[in-house]
Parts: structure tokens; sequence; C-alpha cells
């Protein structure tokens, strides 16, 4: 490794790079922004769709109270006896107005609505279970009754989930090119305000590789700084989104919870910031000064 | 030490600005370059510091070829030359020590024992007192002594100095020449590109003397042409006094009396 030669200008004193920090704690916000909100989708729709997966739902929507008592008691009876399934649970009133409540308000789930009675199945995650022979038998047993095991939504709703993932991942993507730009723009600005500086070492016998550490150290400094300044920025943005987040919630969406564990990956982030900025403007020195003699 | 052959320099599409240029210096000579401004000096002193390539010839230096010689073997080879530029080129950020401590800072030398060394020569060229003053601050005299002291520093195998008395007194500019003197005689290759005929004249040393971007090749002692800063010749141009009547009777008369010059 080249030894640093102190030989730019005081960072104070450069015009066009100073700003270069806060820029860079945009990017860095922006891009902690993008990581953390995938990451929280990405555990947020896992949670769903684990929770769902092994889980089917049977409504009775007979009219008839006593006929459907006794389609109730026969559906329970048969389920038990399948194979592949670990257990079934019949829904109390008080659950079933729960799940109205999002839609019809508090309160206004009467007793003279005609709500089905619903069963809570829950399917073993061993043994495969032949969902349309299920569905054959209790089509057997009433015309009103219903079998719903959620693939139709649960697969537009994974769909719908890659694409956030993606779009995310995409947005951090292009805020990375973003910053590299800019870091290629701050090193060509340091170095026209320090072209002269630059020749005379270049005559006095310096390696490129001395030159363009000075650089890359003080780009490194730079997207550090950012970085550190952005990341903190996100966090209290973040914790704010979830604190307001769960004012707002509601029976129907839980809040995603923000993976703890995987919070190391974030602390990455400005190292990452400082790395961009240290290879970006060694390139960018390097290249420049291989045009020179 | 330093082999010309046949070298041509031009800059980007231009004409050439040095033709066919051969000459050979040997290690621990002492050159005065001559000519008249827009000779080429500067060009070919920019040849030897190997800020630029030849457009044609061959240059060897060190006894490498240094046209065909790596890019990333120039540093080192730029290491063992100092030069003095007509601008200076000296780093308004840094101090005068710091300026001058470039070169061993360069070369991977550690602090103190750069600042000692450097401060003893600054001292010897008479800045004693403005070791930390940076050069926005020093007067041209000051800032071309700066500039020497820096090419000086790491004893040179060659030494290019372009104009290096220009802004100096006559006192400074004799110090300073006895300091280029003194390390040729231990060894350093001297050249040294100067207007300054008094110079040349005080001091035994072979001259190459650039005209039109022909070099000429001068032994100590030998008449050889002054240098002169343009083409123009004050011989062809009569200056003599005119007589008054050329301009007709002069007569002035006071304000108000109604008349004007005539």
């Amino acid at each position: 490794m080249t030894k640093a030669v102190h030989f730019l200008p005081d960072e104070k004193s450069h015009e066009a790079t100073r700003l270069l920090p806060y820029v860079m704690a945009v990017m860095v916000y922006l891009s902690a922004l993008a990581l953390m909100g995938s990451m929280m989708l990405h555990k947020g729709f896992g949670d769903w769709t684990e929770s769902l997966s092994n889980r089917l739902t049977v409504q009775i929507t007979t009219l008839d109270p006593e006929q459907r008592e006794v389609q109730v008691n026969q559906v329970i009876d048969r389920l038990r006896k399948t194979p592949g399934i670990d257990y079934v649970r019949k829904l109390n009133q008080v659950e079933i107005e729960e799940l109205l409540e999002p839609w019809l308000g508090e309160g206004n789930v009467t007793s003279d609505l005609p709500v089905p009675d619903i069963l809570d199945v829950t399917v073993s995650r061993t043994l495969q279970l032949d969902l349309d022979a299920l569905r054959g038998m209790l089509t057997r047993i009433s015309e009103n009754i219903y079998l719903d095991d959620h693939q139709q939504w649960l697969g537009r709703f994974l769909r719908l989930m890659d694409m956030v993932e993606y779009t995310a991942l995409g947005i951090l993507l292009l805020v990375v090119m973003a910053t590299v730009c800019i870091v290629i723009f701050g090193t060509k600005a340091g170095m026209a305000e320090n072209r002269e500086t630059i020749a005379v070492m270049h005559h006095l016998g310096a390696q490129d590789g001395m030159i363009a550490r000075a650089f890359q150290d003080r780009f490194m400094a730079y997207g550090l700084k950012g970085g550190v300044i952005g990341l903190l920025l996100a966090f209290v943005t973040l914790v704010s989104l979830i604190y307001l987040s769960r004012d707002l919630a509601s029976g129907l969406v839980k809040v995603p919870e923000f993976p703890v564990t995987q919070v190391a990956i974030l602390l990455v982030i400005p190292l990452f910031a400082a790395f961009i900025s240290l290879a970006t403007a060694r390139i960018t020195v390097l290249r420049d000064l291989g045009r020179m003699v | 030490m330093i082999h010309f052959e046949n070298v041509g320099m031009r800059y980007g599409m231009g004409s050439e600005v040095l033709k066919d240029i051969s000459f050979n210096l040997k290690p621990g000579s002492l050159h005065f370059l001559t000519g008249p401004s827009g000779a080429g000096k500067t060009s070919l002193l920019k040849l030897m510091y190997l800020a630029h390539r030849p457009s044609r010839g061959k240059i060897t230096m060190f006894r490498e070829d240094v046209g065909a010689a790596a890019r990333t073997d120039l540093p080192r080879l730029r290491r063992r030359i100092g030069v003095v530029f007509q601008d200076f080129r000296l780093l308004d950020h840094l101090t005068a020590v710091e300026n001058v401590a470039l070169p061993l800072w360069i070369a991977g030398g550690k602090g103190a024992e750069i600042e000692e060394h450097v401060e003893e020569l600054l001292t010897w060229v008479g800045l004693e007192g403005r070791m930390k003053s940076r050069p926005p601050t020093l007067s041209g005299g000051e800032k071309q002594r700066v500039a020497i002291a820096r090419a000086v520093i790491k004893r040179p195998d060659i030494l290019l100095a372009d104009e290096p008395t220009g802004n100096v007194d006559p006192a400074i500019a004799k110090r300073i020449m006895h300091l280029f003197v003194e390390l040729n005689k231990l060894g350093t290759t001297t050249v040294i590109a100067t207007h300054d005929m008094g110079l040349v004249k005080k001091v035994k040393a072979n001259r190459m003397h650039l005209s039109d971007g022909k070099l000429h090749m001068i032994q100590a002692g030998e008449d050889a042409p002054e240098p002169q800063d343009t083409d123009f010749d004050p011989s062809k141009f009569e200056i003599r006094r005119l007589d008054q009547n050329e301009f007709g009777p002069k007569t002035y008369t006071s304000i108000g009396d109604g008349e004007n010059e005539a």
C-alpha cells in the first residue's frame, strides 16, 4: 500500500465537494428506507402466508338454524376423521363479529344478519390433502357448504408481494447507481479544483496510486459520515412510521414488525456507502490520471 | 545521462515546436539553455522532465528509452529529476516547509528527518523566517527560492531549471547559482534555461541554444548568438529627433483672449 501524503487542501475549503456528505446522507437515507421497507414487507408477507398456508375455512350457509346445526356437527365429525387434518374449530359469535366489524362497523353486526357458521381448519404440514375429494365430500352433505383454501387470492397476494419486494430492491439499486454517479461527479469536481496540485505531484514523481489514495480516503470519509447520518435519520423515520401505523392499525391489517435480528445488515449500509465512495473515487482518479503522460 | 536522437515534438495536430533535436548530456555536466521566447526552451524542458512524450525520435535518460517506457515506470524516473518551474508551481495551501518536503514525502521519507533537512535548506536559501509561510504571502523571489529548494532537496541526478534567477536580486541569484554549481560538482547533471546573459557569461558552461525549434550546441567560451526575447530587430528601425518645423510653429494664447490654439 502506498504511503498516504496529505497534499490536498483542507476539505473545508472545497466548495464543490464539501456538501457531498449531506448528499450521501440523503442517498443512504433512501437506501436504508428501501432496504428496511423491503425487509419488513418480506417478513410481514412471510408471516401472513405462513399463517394461511396450512389453513382452510369452511362456511355453512344453510338458512335453517336447526338443519345448519346438524350439518356443522356432521362436517366437524367428518373433517376430524379425515387424514391430513390436524384440527377443526367452529368460530364463536364474538370471533365472527370481530371479523365483520372492519367491514360493517362496530355494533352493526346484529342478530338478524344472515351470518354463516365458519369452521377454522388446520391442515397437517406433513400429509398431502386431496382438496377436491374433501370438497366433494362436503358438497354431498349440503350444497350450502363451501370450502375455501385461500389459494386463489393467496396466489395473487404472493405475486403482489414479489412485485413490491422487487420494486423496493429496484429502488435500492437506482439509489446505489445515483450514489455512484454523485461520487463520480464529486470526484471529478475535486480533481478539477485540484488539477494543479495533481499535476505538481505527478511531475514530482508521485505514483498514480498515491494521488488516488488521497482522493479515495477523503471520499470514503464523506461516504461514512453521510452513511451514519442517513442511517440514523432512516431509523428515526422508521420508528416514527411504525409508531403511527400501530395507532392506525385495524383488525384487517397486521402491521409488519421490524425484523430486529436483521438490524446488523442495516449497520453495514454506511460501510457500504463508504466503500462505494472509495472505489468510485479511486477508479475515477486512476482513469483520469491514466490520460496524463 | 540524457540522450536525444532526432527528436521532434508538436502539441496536438499543430506544427513541430522542436525539430530534429539531437544531443547528449554527460553525467555531471552543466548547461545553459538559451534562445528567444517561443524558441521551444520550455517544450524541451518538458520532454526532459517527462511531462510530454516526443512526437518522433528517441529519448534516453538514465539509460532507459523513456519514449518506450511503460507509464508506470515514469514516476520512478521523475523522482530522479529536480525541476524548477518558471511559474514555480508551488501548492498554495501548503507552507514553504511542506512544499519543499513534497519530493521527500513522495519518496517515503519520515517526518522528523524531513523537517530538519528542509529547514536547513530553506535557511541556506535565506528563508529562515518564512518556513511556515504559504506561497500567497511570499514575494516572487521567495517563491522562486522555495521552488528551487523543492527541486534540489532530494539531490536529484538531473536538475532542470526554467529561469531560476528571473525574480531574485543579484545577491540571491549569485547564491542560487552557487548552489546549482555545487550540486553539479556533486554529480548532478544541470540544465538552466535563462535569458540572463550576464549569468551565462559568469559561469563556465556549455550552451544549448534553441532558435526556431532547432538546437545548436555551443561549447563553453565560444561566441554564440545573444538570446532575444522576440524577433524584433532594433537596427531596422530609425530613431531620430523630430524638428519643431515638422509640426509647424506653435503659439499659445491665454484663455479668454478669444483665440484658440493655432
